[in-house]
């Protein structure tokens, strides 16, 4: 899932200082089990900036809701109501990027500020701890490397690992990296599979990935039928 | 916003509840003790049972039985609470004595004033009628008077409770016996709408053996009564008691107490067999009472008419293949006791005088009856207790009581007859062994009885109630089975956090979130970490907290002496005494700390944590328990962690995260939290540039 | 031949070939260059200038490559894959062979976060590019002089003709992989191998019974990294924070003996700590020079280059092999 970070407070305090009403709308999907923008979080949060603008004796109203996930417009209906009804000035996302953007844009005349820092695709590797795994590159390899991936894992994405940086099993930027490449090989010789990376692995087509551009899914057998139509 | 949802969700009764033939709501009045609410807990007992007092003392307690705690150390002591509620509201109790107007023009007549009668007349005044009840003795409560010794009822106890009944107004008339003094016909004619016979079991078997008219040999019931008057026979060294039920040993137990020295309990069962209480028969053979198992009464040996002693045929067996009762002997195989006197405990009859000369229709001295609509065969003469179930214990009693009530009402409201099944509430299974196995093990309090050879001396009662700090520890093992977590299944995002907080392994996710109440200990550590709000705790909700916060705390209203304003979490398990629990609101101002008792302060999220701040807390001060006796593994690092958490926010905000401490009780909780409080009340001074008397520091 | 360098036709003919690095400056400084030129002449048969060594921004290596070409010294540019893209990559390597330059060492290039280490600020916040690996940038130059293709796809007319050269790390983790990675680099087409930094002669020793049990010490030409230790803080780094590099207690502790007979004398301390790295690395040639398969020895005096001569004299190996008369054009293939 996506996993992000939550921003300090600071900075968040900082975004909504000029506004009288606003509103923290949190995420029951990503950012719930990832800890970072649950409704829970937007309690915290919402206590947090209430404390502090007390502290310097201004009024502030500081409202609070969740939706389960700010990527889908049906569940955003619900806030984008919600602020026309209550006139709310601005709203707090603690949403991924995915919902700062889509709930803004479905907004559009009242701004809404980022409450976090999206960090990436991962799974959560013990309870508390959630590393990346998916660099999203639109075109995936990992039946080459036994399941792990070399883009997302490794610091230099290197294709034909691992380079002479990898010592302890650890990359050479961090002793809390691992070198994807030692968990390839060792997979792989699990697998018996080992004797496939003795292949060269051609330089690789990125433009499936974000360096091709913002890309796009369809599935066309999902788009509204007309009505009056009742035939498939 | 967390909702407090759990708290309206229909859930089964806890097993303590179900299991009470009366259904009092066991669990409520242990939380209640824990809370200090004792009077609340008196209204609760009331409600169900009008002889709490007395059930306080004697009751057999099926609710022990069934404590699930029974699977993990020892049952909660659940009578003895009860008996400490009754103990510590007597003055409340009589306060709140009133006397109910009769709002309905109907008159009912209440034959009998054992628990049964009595419990009916109440519930009938409450609901507004004028009730007349006729007892044939000088003095009321039936065999709660008669046949239970003072050692273990002492006749305040059970006055206390038969005097809460009279004073809602209704009538008592002792030395009236119906069917002899009065006719039924007779209270027709004098307009009573409805009566009922409640006049129990009172007489006292007796046995068709030679020699059993022989001086010295006694019925158990007029004995008990009259040790009760203080008006003893006296016994003789030798003593033998015939019979092994509860009151064969109350029997036994008196003859002990009025000096015989030798006192044989013969019973036709053996020991395995024996229906008397367990209890009952341990402290008779700590008070030196002997029993000889597997024996019948043969013949009875007199000299110049008074009894010598008494012949015994072994007894082969008690109940037959199909179950009844039909001892067979072994004629052959006979013993002899010695006896100065013998006492006959082995049964009771009823007695239907009060029938005489009516069209009510008994057959032998069964009344003719319906137990599902308590109908005799006159309309409007009702029945209910032991008259007609057999023998009972007392609180069953006053479950009959209450059904007599409603079908004398309904029948009253409508001319027609209501059915009552009765049926038993379903409960929670078992707590599953492996759940239990988690669960810290505290020994239960019981406090000691007087020492056996004090006890025989004469009649005082033998066991003493809780003293408040006991209850409050005895209350602290109450599993608080059916308030445990409830999670929203919208809100829930399956992360699986739950499961792996959970101590005891009770929180399971297959779409989203469900912790089964059979198993949840209702700690709520799922509930304060879950990151989508969606647990909620039936027993501890999070906004109720927060309203009480609110209440006690009213925002900014600083005293006169600037001193920091404290809102200091504390663990009501702590408490040995009420004192610490009720927060008086201007006990805050005064101090300047405002308390808020939780029932074990793991269960504060992160969030409640900071909730004080936003009211304008300087500070907020959390007490845990003593280090190491938190009820809930994990807990006491779970709750660390939060509060790190908590710091980490009121750092990134400028206020300071030393403005939050968390204490460890130490000791006593009285003097150890008050120690604290000063403590961190001087740190928060010095931070906001305040002196601890109020003065500003350094202007 | 495939480049027709110096070093090309000292190994084909059979020499042991040796090696040198010149660091460039951190600024523009020609006669900087020229200076360390200067000092290294005749010392080896070929001098890599490094590229962005550990994420550091000097003289681009191509650039100093041509300074001392100038000088009469053969370089072997350095080229990383963080900083380029295939683009970049290609076209500098035919701005490179145009401008005469014939070696080329391919080499993934240290993570940019290395580059902000000790009193240096870098710039741990650039993009890497890492288009493409280090053994596909062999095989994207072997593409170039051998196919004349670039690596798309489109015709290359005049093909460069380069020796191509990679890196070897034979005590990375995890160790056994390392031959098989290699072999990858063989197959791509590396000509020639530069080792890590080798102390343990031993641990190396048991890699080259396996690469030369693969048949690859045939097939390329293995030239063993000796890195200069200048003292027993460099030794001790090398062991803690370099991967890939081990060092022997026995050299450890002989840096640490020599650093303690001269007591208090901090001047001493550090001329004996010299002396004795330089024995050192005078032993470790020989040592490697021993092991079949090796085919040369490369010499990484960081910052003390001028101490190359007199290494390369002592391990024997002055003067080196004159093979103008060996020249041939490079192969048409």
């Amino acid at each position: 899932m996506i996993v992000g970070e939550r921003k300090p407070l600071l900075e968040l305090k900082g975004f909504i200082e000029d506004y009288h009403k606003v509103l923290i709308v949190g995420c029951g999907t990503c950012a719930t089990v990832c800890f970072a923008g649950g409704e829970s979080e937007v309690e915290v949060v919402g206590s947090a900036l209430r404390i502090a603008f007390l502290r310097e004796g201004k009024e502030r109203e500081i409202l609070e809701d969740c939706v389960t996930r700010q990527c889908e417009p049906e569940f955003v209906e619900k806030v984008v109501q919600r602020v026309k009804e209550e006139g709310i000035e601005a709203v707090l996302s603690l949403a991924c990027g995915v919902g700062v953007n889509f709930v803004a844009g479905q907004l559009e005349d009242v701004p809404v500020f980022p409450g976090i820092n999206t960090k990436f695709f991962g799974a959560t590797v013990e309870p508390g701890v959630w590393v990346e795994m998916c660099a999203g590159c639109g075109n995936c390899m990992l039946h080459l490397t036994g399941g792990i991936c070399p883009v997302a894992r490794c610091s230099k994405s290197i294709l034909n690992g691992p380079c002479g940086g990898s010592s302890d099993g650890k990359c050479e930027i961090s002793p809390d990296v691992d070198c994807a490449w030692v968990l390839i090989v060792e997979r792989m010789k699990k697998l018996n599979t080992l004797e496939h990376l003795s292949q060269i692995l051609e330089p690789r087509d990125w433009s499936t990935s974000r360096h091709g551009g913002p890309r796009r899914v369809v599935h066309e057998e999902l788009k509204p039928v007309e009505t009056g139509n009742e035939q498939e | 916003m967390r909702v407090d949802s759990a708290a309206e969700q229909q859930v089964d009764a806890a097993s303590c509840v179900a299991a009470c033939p009366v259904q009092t709501d066991t669990r409520l009045y242990v939380e209640l003790i824990t809370q200090g609410k004792y009077e609340d807990a008196l209204e609760l007992l009331l409600k169900a049972n009008p002889f709490s007092s007395v059930c306080g003392r004697i009751c057999h307690h099926p609710c022990e039985q069934k404590c699930r705690r029974n699977r993990v150390d020892a049952p909660v002591g659940l009578r003895l609470l009860k008996r400490f509620i009754m103990e510590s509201t007597v003055d409340y109790r009589l306060s709140r004595r009133e006397r109910v107007e009769a709002t309905r023009s109907e008159r009912i007549a209440i034959i009998g004033s054992g628990p049964g009668g009595l419990t009916a007349a109440h519930d009938l005044a409450e609901m507004g009628f004028a009730v007349v009840v006729y007892e044939k003795w000088d003095t009321p409560g039936g065999m709660l008077g008669t046949a239970i010794p003072r050692y273990r009822l002492p006749y305040e106890v059970l006055k206390e409770d038969i005097d809460d009944v009279l004073s809602l107004g209704v009538e008592l008339q002792t030395g009236c016996e119906i069917g002899r003094d009065l006719q039924i016909d007779d209270l027709r004619d004098q307009g009573f709408a409805a009566i009922l016979i409640a006049t129990g079991l009172p007489e006292s078997r007796t046995l068709g053996v030679p020699g059993i008219d022989s001086g010295g040999v006694l019925l158990a019931i007029p004995f008990l009564r009259a040790v009760g008057l203080g008006d003893a026979p006296s016994l003789g060294e030798r003593v033998v008691v015939i019979g092994g039920g509860n009151v064969a040993f109350d029997v036994a137990r008196c003859a002990r107490r009025l000096g015989a020295e030798k006192v044989t309990l013969v019973s036709l069962e053996s020991q395995q067999e024996m229906p008397a209480w367990e209890w009952e028969m341990e402290e008779a053979l700590q008070e030196e009472v002997e029993i000889s198992y597997s024996w019948g009464p043969k013949a009875v040996f007199s000299e110049d008419g008074v009894v010598r002693g008494i012949e015994m045929k072994k007894c082969t067996a008690v109940f037959d293949d199909t179950g009844r009762f039909n001892p067979r002997f072994d004629e052959g195989d006979v013993s002899t006791l010695l006896a100065d006197s013998i006492i006959l405990a082995i049964g009771q009859r009823g007695d239907l005088t009060c029938i005489a000369g009516s069209a009510v229709k008994a057959s032998g001295d069964r009344l003719e009856f319906d137990p599902e609509t308590l109908a005799t065969t006159e309309p409007g003469i009702f029945a209910c207790g032991e008259v007609v179930t057999g023998p009972g214990a007392a609180v069953e009693a006053v479950r009959e009581g209450h059904r007599a009530a409603r079908a004398i009402l309904h029948y009253l409201d409508t001319g027609e007859l209501l059915k009552q099944p009765v049926t038993e509430p379903p409960s929670l299974g078992d707590i599953p062994l492996d759940i239990a196995e988690k669960i810290k093990r505290r020994e239960p309090i019981i406090p000691e009885l007087v020492p056996a050879e004090k006890r025989v001396r004469d009649f005082s009662e033998i066991e003493r109630g809780f003293t408040e700090a006991e209850a409050l520890a005895e209350a602290k093992r109450c599993l608080a089975c059916t308030t445990g977590a409830l999670a929203d299944e919208e809100k829930c995002a399956a992360c699986l956090t739950c499961v792996r907080i959970c101590p005891f392994g009770v929180a399971q996710v297959e779409r989203t979130a469900v912790m089964p109440q059979e198993q949840c200990q209702a700690c709520g550590l799922c509930a304060a970490e879950c990151p989508a709000a969606a647990i909620a705790l039936k027993r501890f909700g999070t906004n109720r907290m927060r309203e009480e916060i609110g209440n006690i705390f009213p925002r900014m209203e600083r005293g006169e002496d600037l001193q920091p304003l404290i809102v200091s979490y504390c663990c009501l398990f702590e408490v040995t005494s009420r004192k610490l629990v009720r927060a008086e609101p201007s006990a805050a101002a005064e101090t300047g700390v405002a308390r808020v008792m939780v029932p074990c302060v793991a269960r504060l999220s992160v969030v409640d944590i900071l909730a004080p701040f936003e009211l304008g807390a300087d500070g907020v001060v959390i007490i845990s328990c003593t280090e190491g006796d938190c009820l809930y593994p994990t807990a006491e690092e779970r709750l660390s962690a939060r509060v790190q958490k908590a710091k980490g926010v009121l750092d990134e905000i400028g206020l300071g995260g030393e403005r939050i401490d968390h204490w460890r009780t130490e000791g006593s909780a009285e003097v150890s939290w008050s120690a604290f409080w000063e403590i961190s009340k001087r740190k928060l001074a010095a931070l906001d540039g305040m002196s601890p008397a109020g003065m500003e520091v350094g202007t | 031949m495939k480049s027709g360098s110096n070093l090309e036709r000292v190994l084909t003919a059979g020499h042991f070939a040796v090696t040198a690095e010149l660091g460039p400056p951190m600024d523009c400084d020609a006669d900087a260059v020229l200076e360390k030129a200067k000092i290294l002449k005749g010392a080896a048969d070929a001098y890599n200038i490094t590229d962005n060594q550990t994420a550091v921004v000097r003289m681009s290596s191509i650039a100093a490559a041509v300074l001392i070409a100038g000088e009469g010294l053969e370089p072997v540019m350095q080229m990383t894959c963080r900083d380029r893209n295939r683009l970049a990559i290609q076209s500098d390597v035919l701005g490179a062979a145009a401008l005469g330059i014939k070696n080329c060492l391919c080499i993934a290039g240290d993570h940019q976060s290395f580059g902000s280490a000790g009193r240096l600020k870098g710039h741990p916040g650039a993009k890497n590019v890492y288009d493409v690996d280090s053994i596909q940038l062999v095989s994207i130059l072997k593409g170039m002089r051998d196919e004349g293709q670039q690596q798309g796809g489109d015709p290359i007319a005049v093909r460069p003709p380069l020796l191509i050269g990679a890196a070897w790390t034979p005590m990375g983790d995890p160790v056994e992989f390392r031959p098989i990675r290699l072999k990858k680099k063989v197959e791509a087409g590396a000509d020639f191998i530069q080792t890590q930094g080798i102390y343990d002669v031993g641990q190396f020793e048991e890699q080259m019974n396996i690469v030369r049990g693969m048949g690859l010490h045939e097939r390329t030409a293995i030239l063993a990294g000796i890195i200069v230790p200048k003292s027993l803080g460099m030794l001790k780094y090398m062991r803690s924070a370099v991967a890939g590099v081990s060092v022997p207690d026995e050299l450890m502790e002989r840096m640490s003996a020599a650093k303690k007979a001269a007591g208090d004398d901090k001047k001493q301390a550090r001329r004996n700590q010299e002396e004795e790295g330089i024995t050192i690395t005078v032993e470790l040639i020989e040592q490697v020079r021993n092991i079949p398969g090796v085919k040369g020895v490369h010499i990484q005096a960081i910052e003390w280059e001028r101490k190359v001569p007199e290494i390369v004299e002592r391990a024997g190996l002055m003067p080196r092999p004159d093979v103008e008369q060996e020249k041939n054009a490079p192969d048409e293939a």
